[in-house]
């Protein structure tokens, strides 16, 4: 079997995984979820009519950064750590199975539950007004964009999760995330920002990422914004993907 | 000669900032095909290390290894699809269920998914686990467990079967399961190399057995013929036990106080 068709075989074990651990998959939804609200909430009607808006409301700004919330849980590691902390690691290590398979495998599946919670997190805004204004490829581009991130995070999680082995230093790794999306223009376009702020938050690759995918949501198709997203997901993804199989190949 | 398993001078060191631990210190190893081989020694001594490096888990800091005639450092991979390995915890995912289990590791070892869902009946089977191979394993005793852990370790039917310490933690019953398993599977030409903490495993078990101390190799040989050298040096009127050439080799000294048996250093 390739190793395509292992990273396939690895993918379906970590899909069936998360559907028997329900449990792990509502906070995923729920907190993004309670950010949109409440950040709408509360700026909502300070920030009505701004142009940068283009005619929707406030959580139709807000609604990228809930979405790469959602794809940041990275519960992908914890699970590796489970695997490594009960010996079924080793077991696949044992393997002729590809190392690049081992990473993927995992990977994949991150990639699949990002894109079904981007899915219905998007359904759900639908009931709160907002629109996605670039229409069925904005859909399409919007689920690929956020579950690249999940793929990109996810790969960021493992490599903790495979250096430390152990869940609660992957659980405290998992914060580094925070300041990462506070360091965007999540609450306000990047021209509206502070200097600092802004020189920040253009340093920041998740800017891209987020301004991607805020075009989706308020524009037509903006090519030059999806496209510096896509951009830093396939860098950050195969640096990722290089970074895990590395470790893994060095694993002792 | 080619030989199951083969080590020379194999050593590995842990190394962190404050200190180089010594592991093992040099391994010398020839097993031959066919043989169940027993490796023995006190905890720490190094055993399930040698397992380590010797199933492409770990690096070697320094001498060879080869299994099946397969070099592990050189070519990692050609020597995966030649060994299974059940290590001393079953490495197992509770949420997957026995026949999946089976059908995942018959997948990475390039099976196509027909033959992954027939040999993963064949080995459910063979381990007496049908009617559990549709529950997930988190439900599975001790046993069963162990028992699905060995058969996944044979599902592409390897050269040599590495099990570290199979029965740790199982019931007698289970524990005369498991041997019948490792007799049978020896049977039909597979190598074993099994570490145990058990004297009377490998007494019944083994072919042949070296006993590892502080990383080193400190006796090897049959059963019977290391049991007639330590009666021969002591000048015994009758066969010591297993255990007695274990204490001798490794310098332990047994002292029997109020009943109770004691393990002392010597």
């Amino acid at each position: 079997m390739s190793s395509a068709g292992q990273s396939l075989a690895l993918t379906g074990r970590a899909l069936r995984e998360a559907l028997r651990t329900p449990e792990a998959l509502f906070p995923t939804l729920f907190i993004p979820l309670f950010f949109l609200i409440v950040n709408t909430g509360q700026a909502s009607e300070i920030l009505r009519g701004e142009s940068f808006l283009k005619g929707q409301g406030y959580a139709a700004f807000q609604l990228p950064s809930s979405l790469l919330l959602a794809a940041s849980f990275g519960s992908a590691a914890l699970f590796l750590v489970e695997d490594i902390e009960g010996g079924y690691f080793d077991k696949l290590r044992a393997t002729p199975a590809s190392r690049t398979s081992l990473v993927l495998g995992r990977l994949g599946a991150e990639f699949v539950k990002s894109a079904t919670i981007t899915l219905v997190l998007i359904l759900i805004s639908l009931l709160l007004g907002i629109r996605i204004a670039s229409g069925p490829i904005g859909w399409v581009l919007l689920l690929l964009l956020t579950a690249g991130w999940g793929v990109v995070y996810g790969g960021f999680m493992q490599l903790i999760a495979l250096k430390t082995r152990s869940a609660a230093a992957t659980n405290s790794g998992g914060l580094v995330f925070f300041p990462l999306l506070f360091l965007t223009p999540s609450f306000a376009p990047r021209d509206r920002l502070g200097d600092g702020m802004r020189e920040a938050a253009s340093l920041n690759p998740v800017t891209y990422i987020m301004e991607g995918l805020r075009s989706l949501v308020l524009d037509d198709l903006d090519w030059s914004a999806i496209g510096r997203g896509f951009a830093v997901i396939a860098i950050a993804g195969l640096v990722m993907i290089a970074l895990n199989v590395r470790m893994i190949r060095n694993y002792d | 000669m080619t030989y199951a398993v083969e080590a020379e001078s194999l050593v590995k060191h842990y190394s962190s900032r404050k200190e180089t631990v010594e592991a093992v210190r040099g391994v010398d190893l020839q097993v031959a095909e066919g043989e169940v081989f027993g490796f023995l020694g006190p905890n720490g001594a190094g055993k399930s290390t040698t397992v380590r490096m010797l199933t492409t888990l770990l690096s070697i800091t320094s001498g060879t290894a080869r299994v099946a005639g397969v070099d592990v450092s050189v070519e990692p991979d050609r020597a995966r699809r030649k060994i299974g390995v059940a290590l001393q915890e079953a490495g197992l995912d509770g949420r997957q269920t026995g026949r999946e289990t089976l059908i995942l590791q018959a997948r990475l070892f390039d099976m196509p998914q027909a033959s992954a869902v027939d040999r993963a009946q064949v080995l459910l089977e063979l381990v007496d686990l049908v009617e559990s191979g549709d529950r997930r394993v988190k439900g599975y005793s001790g046993g069963m467990k162990r028992r699905l852990d060995l058969a996944t370790a044979l599902v592409h039917q390897p050269e040599v079967l590495f099990l570290d310490e199979p029965t740790t933690g199982l019931d007698p019953a289970s524990r005369l399961v498991v041997w019948d398993e490792v007799r049978r599977i020896n049977e039909q030409g597979t190598t074993v190399f099994l570490t145990t903490q058990y004297l009377e495993e490998a007494d019944a078990l083994c072919n042949r057995l070296a006993i590892i101390d502080g990383g080193r190799i400190v006796l090897e040989g049959t059963p019977q013929q290391l049991k007639t050298d330590l009666r021969d040096r002591r000048g015994l009127d009758a066969d010591p036990t297993l255990d007695e050439v274990f204490l001798d080799a490794t310098g332990r000294t047994r002292e029997r106080a109020a009943g109770d048996v004691q393990e002392v250093l010597a």
